[in-house]
């Protein structure tokens, strides 16, 4: 088991020595989860670096995402484990700053233990961060700027700050797809949550990144059916989508037909044709010209002979559609799914003003635009020169995703560049000198901790870090609590004027998770093996 | 080591040491193709492990070939094979700038600038870089004598083995290209170069491959009975069997009287010989199919005069459909659940005809109209043989993205030096530490003038100063402008006009090259930590990937 740098003496020992134990095993816990947080620190912030993993079958990952990176190392202490499932944890509920909750829940495991290297309880150490905590996000609730989602200029800076840190930086029309995508799913005027299934992101190889659109309709993956050469363009098209097989019907039974005379042989044969082009008849009886399939695994979904009769009513088949696609589809454009031939109704059909069929490098995809009704979903077509690329420009408009969901789900903006945390951190110094005892000491570690995300900003940067902390810390006390880590032209600055904000959900959550979770770990004071 | 306080099951690298490691991956996969850049490069042979050979000038099948394990080197083979599809040439110089690109940025790094710098000054000196050769590099198409694409075909070919014979070559690739021209719905002008079909013949010497008018399909009639050359064919085009019907799984024939079994066999055969029937009377005099036709139902083409091809390939029999105006039928039902066979459906050309070359035969369907060709090239062995087909792929791609964009460049070296000087001038502008990484950009450019005068055992520093020199006349002085257009002149070792030489590249293919390049530059450099995770041990608990 992997438990084995924990270093949990098995020998049975005395009273005395199983104190000792106890304390074994949070330091090993806090080593291992440290660790951790030392070996994301280096992708924090706009100058973070990139991370390449390989994983055991041989395939490259390359990434700044905390999330992304952790999960994929595959941690085996439990301790270690907690933390990449802290990263998750921020992925799902803010989907940006996951690398900052680990660096904050690092340093917070680090102040642990110095304190507990003092003979603090646990417990009370436990208690004090809590308190700590509940000043923090006050303190962060203070600072922050009331947003409106129709103030699309904030939005873009917020999506843009998200995106500094990754590969596609340079790409400014990331952050304003992810706005637009956002904003065209919901209803800016009431919308508390959104609901990301509703933008799907299509990749495909090829061009550069420049070239990711964004698609009010539909993009599919597939190509068109070429099998009896239909249509591959169609105008005003009306789109069908069928659960059902286009192909000669199966009994569940083993079943066999017999014939005795050969006149019947014929018959037998032509059923098929007939069956089947009855179907298509109803097809095209309805209205529809273009006819999406979903994917079976039973039998045929469409054979030839329905792909021919299609073709020759000209429709347009797009086949293998997945079943996890079918509400994301009659969403869009407002059609049903028809489980069976006899419901095939015309009022069932969606409509849309094109559906074509487009070459890329990377082979052909099908789009659907001009939709009557756009507004409920859209589509991004991501593209990138090479896989690795392709696959970190999805994640990066992921989080540019999440973060501007996090400014409906709290329509408050807070300052960029450490300004938060240095705030924090001193308000809380503050708050501590209100506390007496123990306490005391405890909360001013947890305000001293919070000081990890300028400090590491600033080395990432190639910053020294303790001529900027320092001086945030002076202009902080002078009440310019806006002023961070300016990062591009390595000074501090104002760093709102700067156009560096992110949603306060973010923030928020990050320093919740990150204290819960180093609270969590400090309650653990044994690790059983169990079989 | 940090991997134990991990506690992961792999190995870690960070830092330089990572960097270091990532940029001599990259540099070897550089150094293997770089002797084979430029016209007077030289061709790779690399033997697989079961033993076939390929020879070879291109990169993007060098690498590919390579198995290569190192994941950083593995993006510059992606890369290469991204070029190899987004434009189709220009695979091995794109390797080349992409590894010199990182080297140049590892020395930065040693010397405390931080990648991130280096980063966002290759961007933008990619974005001037571009901007500059559309701005001021790229001529208009319309503006050159009418045999550019010729130019444009024998550069491409320069540097591969029909080098010698590019006259010859670049005329047969023209041509082809000419005849596959299509209009789309959009009135855009495209040259699907699918649709030329090159065919490759053992025997004769290189020069003696042709155009044909019309498509070549590597099959032969099915018997020979049939005629072999039928003039004002009409062709039916056919994607189902022609044989004994048999009964569908699940449908069982059961004999009760001896005398219905000869009746039952007759209506077997006389369901097929109906379908044949409608396709004859229809006024087909040629029948192609994908499947097979077996020897009873070739009877009735025989009789009826028809020539009738089985087997042949899915892909190439709807290149014929198209070209000669037909569909490929894969059933017979019309839409009353009868059977039919619409003569619509036949397509039209003026000859097919069965030929022999060298010791195959052919069906060619000629049609001097219509939108179609073919190559057979001809070659002493195979491996050469395969190497046309690739170096002749190549200038096809490179012909129809000229046509299509309508912009070319001087080739030779010459965009390179151009824009090295530009970018030396550009950053000199640049107040900031962008500047090192900007002029070391433009450093890297010059790797490609360099390396084609290496191959051509030129002296390459006293070359490319004189290259220089020209292009800084060019841009400083408005009367030297056609300056601006000096390439490498490899055989006589000198710098002369390339425009004017006819050594001429689409600019897409440059722009898309250097944009790649930067790109795979760009990722490689972001990374500061390598993490390799062992695989996992056999046996025990399956992970789902059933070995």
């Amino acid at each position: 088991m992997a438990t084995t740098a924990a270093a949990v003496p098995t020998k049975s020992r005395g009273d005395f020595e199983e104190k000792e134990k106890e304390k074994d095993v949070r330091t090993s816990n806090i080593v291992a989860a440290r660790a951790v947080a030392d070996a994301i620190r280096t992708s924090l912030g706009p100058k973070g670096m990139d991370k390449m993993i390989v994983s055991p079958n041989g395939e490259v990952l390359i990434s700044n995402d905390g999330a992304t990176i952790l999960q994929s190392l595959e941690l085996k202490h439990p301790a270690a484990k907690m933390l990449a499932e802290l990263a998750k944890a921020q992925d799902i509920e803010a989907g940006d700053g996951t690398t900052s909750v680990c660096v904050i829940a690092g340093a917070l495991l680090s102040a642990v233990a110095q304190l507990m290297a003092k003979g603090i309880h646990a417990s009370i150490i436990s208690e004090s961060f809590n308190l700590a905590l509940n000043k923090s996000l006050e303190v962060l609730t203070n600072m922050s700027i009331p947003v409106s989602l129709s103030d699309r200029a904030s939005l873009i800076k917020s999506a843009t700050t998200s995106l500094n840190s990754k590969v596609v930086s340079q790409y400014t029309n990331l952050a304003s797809i992810a706005v637009d995508a956002v904003l065209s799913v919901i209803n800016p005027a009431t919308a508390v949550n959104v609901n990301l299934k509703d933008i799907k992101v299509i990749k495909k190889l090829g061009g550069t990144i420049d070239d990711t659109e964004l698609v009010h309709g539909l993009v599919f993956d597939q190509n068109v059916s070429h099998t009896a050469g239909g249509p591959t363009r169609i105008q005003n098209a009306k789109i069908g989508l069928i659960q059902f097989c286009l192909s000669a019907p199966k009994t569940y039974m083993d079943n066999n037909i017999v014939v005795s005379d050969y006149t019947k042989m014929d018959k037998v044969i032509k059923e098929e044709p007939k069956l089947i082009l009855e179907m298509c008849r109803k097809i095209q009886k309805s209205g529809c010209n273009v006819l999406l399939v979903q994917k079976s695994i039973l039998r045929d979904a469409v054979n030839e002979l329905s792909l021919h009769y299609l073709a020759k009513l000209k429709i347009l088949v797009v086949k293998d559609i997945e079943r996890d696609d079918i509400e994301f589809i009659c969403n869009t454009i407002g059609c049903q799914p028809v489980a069976n031939i006899d419901s095939f109704t015309a009022d069932k059909l969606g409509k849309a003003d094109l559906v074509e069929e487009v070459s890329t490098s990377d082979g052909k995809i099908v789009k659907i635009t001009g939709i009557p009704n756009p507004g409920k979903t859209v589509t991004v077509l991501c593209r990138g020169s090479n896989k690795l690329v392709l696959d970190e420009a999805q994640r990066s408009l992921h989080d540019a995703l999440c973060v501007i969901r996090s400014l409906v789900k709290k329509k408050f903006l807070i300052a960029g560049g450490g300004a938060p945390e240095i705030e924090v951190s001193q308000q809380v110094t503050n708050f501590s000198k209100s506390l007496a005892g123990v306490q005391s000491y405890c909360v001013r570690a947890f305000a001293e901790a919070l000081e990890i995300i300028p400090y590491t900003l600033a080395e990432n940067s190639g910053l020294s870090p303790i001529n900027i902390v320092t001086e945030l810390r002076n202009r902080h006390a002078q009440g310019e609590t806006n002023a961070g880590i300016n990062v591009r032209k390595g000074a501090i600055t104002n760093i709102l004027q700067e156009n560096v904000v992110q949603p306060l959900l973010v923030s928020v959550s990050a320093l919740t998770l990150a204290t819960e979770t180093v609270m969590t770990l400090l309650k653990i004071d044994d690790i059983c093996t169990s079989r | 080591m940090s991997n134990k306080v991990l506690n992961i099951d792999g190995e870690r690298i960070s830092g330089q040491d990572v960097r270091n490691q990532n940029v001599t991956a990259v540099t070897a996969i550089s150094n293997i193709v770089k002797t084979s850049f430029g016209p007077i490069g030289l061709d790779k042979m690399l033997v697989d492990n079961i033993g076939d050979v390929t020879i070879t000038n291109d990169g993007a099948t060098i690498l590919k070939m390579l198995e290569v394990e190192h994941p950083a080197a593995k993006v510059l083979v992606q890369l290469a094979d991204l070029q190899d599809q987004e434009v189709g040439d220009g695979t091995t110089s794109v390797v080349i700038l992409a590894a010199e690109l990182l080297k140049r940025a590892n020395e930065l790094v040693q010397r405390k600038i931080h990648p991130t710098v280096i980063i966002s000054g290759y961007r933008i000196a990619c974005t001037e870089a571009i901007k500059y050769i559309n701005e001021f590099l790229a001529q208009s198409v319309d503006s050159l004598s009418k045999d550019f694409v010729i130019n444009i075909a024998k550069t491409s070919m320069s540097s591969k083995i029909i080098g010698d014979d590019s006259d010859f070559f670049s005329k047969i690739v023209v041509e082809a290209m000419n005849r596959v021209k299509s209009i789309d719905y959009k009135g855009d002008v495209k040259y699907p170069v699918n649709a030329i079909n090159i065919l490759k013949a053992h025997g004769k010497s290189a020069k003696e491959s042709t155009l044909v008018e019309g498509y070549a399909l590597n099959c032969t009639v099915a018997s020979e009975g049939m005629p072999k050359r039928v003039q004002g064919a009409k062709i039916a085009f056919l994607d189902f069997n022609l044989q004994k019907t048999k009964m569908k799984l699940g449908q069982k024939v059961v004999v009760t009287n001896v005398n219905d079994l000869e009746a039952i066999r007759d209506r077997e055969n006389d369901i097929v010989k109906e379908r044949i029937q409608l396709i004859i009377k229809s006024g087909a005099n040629v029948v192609l199919t994908t499947k097979g036709i077996d020897d009873l139902c070739l009877k009735y083409f025989v009789e009826a005069g028809a020539m009738a091809v089985r087997r042949c390939k899915k892909e190439d029999l709807k290149r014929i459909a198209k070209a000669c105006g037909g569909t490929v039928l894969i059933t017979l039902n019309n839409l009353e659940g009868e059977e039919s066979f619409d003569p619509s459906c036949l397509g039209q050309a003026d000859e097919v005809v069965q030929e022999r070359i060298a010791d195959d035969e052919l069906i060619v369907v000629k049609n001097s109209n219509k939108k179609s060709a073919s190559i057979i090239l001809r070659g002493a062995n195979s491996l050469m043989l395969d190497e046309m087909e690739r170096s002749l792929h190549d200038s096809l791609c490179i012909v129809k993205r000229t046509l299509e964009s309508g912009t070319v460049v001087p080739g030779g070296g010459a965009v390179e030096s151009a824009l090295s000087i530009y970018l030396d001038n550009f950053a000199a502008t640049m107040g900031s530490r962008k500047q090192l990484a900007i002029s070391e950009f433009a450093e890297s450019l010059l790797v490609i003038p360099k390396q084609l005068a290496v191959n051509a055992a030129l002296d390459a520093t006293d070359l490319v100063a004189k290259l220089r020199s020209y292009h800084h006349a060019a841009q400083t002085d408005a009367s030297k402008k056609s300056f601006s257009y000096s390439g490498l002149d490899l055989n006589n070792g000198k710098v002369r006009n390339n425009i004017e030489a006819g050594v001429l590249e689409p600019a897409v293919a440059k722009v898309k090259c250097i944009k790649f390049a930067t790109e795979a530059a760009i990722t490689i450099l972001r990374i500061d930590d390598m993490i390799t995770l062992f695989p996992k041990e056999k046996g025990g608990e399956d992970d789902g990937h059933g070995h």
